[in-house]
C-alpha cells in the first residue's frame, strides 16, 4: 500500500505544480515527469513502487472500461463518420510505420 | 429491477464481471492481441445498458469509482519508463529519432486526413491522441478540448489495426527484425501493439513497451502546446 500512497503523493504534487505554473500539460503526466525525476535522482526504483506496478498494471484496462463506454454517447457521430473515421485510422498506420521501421533500420547501420 | 439498475455500486460491479469475462476470453483464445479485454468488457458493458435503457450519466455514477485510478496509473508508468532509460542508453539517438519521427507521421497523416475529410474541429482535436495509450490519451484529450469518449474508442481501433497490420506490412518489405518490429507496434500501436509484440517474441515487447511509453510521455508533453 505504500507504494499507492508514493503514486497519490506524486500525483498531488503534480496536480498542484500544474495549477501554480498554470501548465497545459495534465496533472498526472506532470506527476509522471516528477516521480521519474525522483527516481532517476535516487539512482533505483524502490520495492513497494515495482510491487505496486505489478498489481496495478494488469488491472489497467479495468479502469480504462467506464469512459470508454461513453462510446454510446457517441452514437450519431459514428453514424455519420464512423466508415471515414476507420479508413483514416487504418491509412495513418502505414506512413508512421515505416518511419519509424526505417529509422531504426538505418540507425542501426550506421551505427548510430 | 429498476431500482437495481438505479444503484452506482451495481454497475461498478458489472463493469468488473465485463473486464473478468474479457481476461477470460483473451486467456482461453491463447492471448489474442485482437481481442484486448478492454474490448470485450466495454461490449457487454455497452450491451447491457442498451438492453436495460440506463442512460451513461447513471451508469457512470458506479463507473467512476473504477475511473478514479486511472490519475495514479498515469504517475505510474514513471517505474517502467525509469526502467527503460537503462536499456536504451546506447541506442538512445535512434530510439528518440523513430519514436518523435515515426509517431509524427501517423498523427499528422491522420489530422489532415480528418480536417480535409470531414472538417469537425472537434474529430480532429480528438484524433491527435490516436496513436498513444489510453489513459493519456484521456488525459490529454480533456485537456486540448477533445471528446474523451471518442479519444478512447480511436486509441482502441488503432490499436487494433496496428497489430493487424504492422507484422505483416514489415515482413513484406523485409523490415522484420525484432527490435525495428517491436519499436513500431509501441510507436503506432502502444499497448495492443505491445501484446501482439510479446506473442513475437521477448526483444520485441521489450522494444514495443519501451516505444510506448516513449511516445506517451513525449505526446502528452507536445500536444497541449500545439493542439
Amino acid at each position: 500500500m505504500s507504494g499507492l500512497l508514493t503514486l497519490l503523493i506524486f500525483l498531488l504534487l503534480g496536480s498542484l505544480l500544474q495549477t501554480l505554473l498554470h501548465l497545459p500539460v495534465p496533472a498526472s503526466i506532470v506527476g509522471m515527469l516528477l516521480l521519474l525525476l525522483a527516481l532517476i535522482l535516487r539512482g533505483k526504483a524502490p520495492d513497494n513502487l515495482q510491487r505496486i506496478t505489478q498489481t496495478l498494471s494488469p488491472l489497467l484496462p479495468l479502469f480504462l472500461i467506464p469512459v470508454s463506454v461513453g462510446i454510446i454517447t457517441q452514437k450519431q457521430l459514428l453514424a455519420e463518420h464512423g466508415v471515414e473515421l476507420l479508413i483514416i485510422l487504418a491509412l495513418s498506420l502505414i506512413p508512421g510505420a515505416l518511419v519509424s521501421a526505417l529509422i531504426m533500420r538505418k540507425g542501426g547501420k550506421s551505427g548510430l | 429491477m429498476t431500482h437495481l439498475f438505479s444503484l452506482p455500486l451495481f454497475w461498478a460491479a458489472l463493469t468488473i464481471a465485463a473486464f473478468l469475462a474479457g481476461q477470460q476470453l483473451y486467456r482461453r483464445t491463447g492471448n489474442n492481441a485482437f481481442i484486448p479485454p478492454i474490448l470485450t468488457g466495454v461490449v457487454l458493458v455497452v450491451s447491457c445498458l442498451e438492453l436495460s435503457g440506463v442512460s451513461y450519466q447513471t451508469y457512470m455514477q458506479g463507473g467512476h469509482y473504477l475511473n478514479l485510478m486511472l490519475g495514479p496509473v498515469v504517475v505510474m508508468l514513471a517505474v517502467p519508463l525509469y526502467q527503460f532509460i537503462h536499456t536504451m542508453r546506447k541506442q538512445w539517438l535512434r530510439i528518440a529519432l523513430a519514436v518523435t519521427l515515426g509517431s509524427g507521421t501517423t498523427i499528422a497523416c491522420a489530422v489532415l486526413l480528418a480536417h480535409f475529410w470531414i472538417g469537425d474541429d472537434a474529430i480532429t482535436r480528438t484524433i491527435y491522441t490516436k496513436s498513444i495509450t489510453t489513459p493519456v490519451a484521456l488525459a490529454i484529450s480533456e485537456q486540448v478540448g477533445g471528446i474523451s469518449a471518442l479519444a478512447s474508442a480511436f486509441v482502441i481501433i488503432t490499436g487494433i489495426l496496428g497489430a493487424l497490420m504492422i507484422p505483416p506490412l514489415l515482413k513484406t518489405l523485409r523490415m522484420d527484425e525484432p527490435q525495428t518490429l517491436g519499436l513500431t507496434l509501441g510507436i503506432c500501436a502502444h499497448a495492443i501493439g505491445t501484446s501482439r509484440a510479446l506473442e513475437l517474441g521477448p526483444q520485441q515487447s521489450a522494444y514495443a513497451a519501451m516505444a510506448m511509453t516513449l511516445t506517451a510521455t513525449l505526446h502528452a508533453l507536445v500536444l497541449p502546446w500545439i493542439v
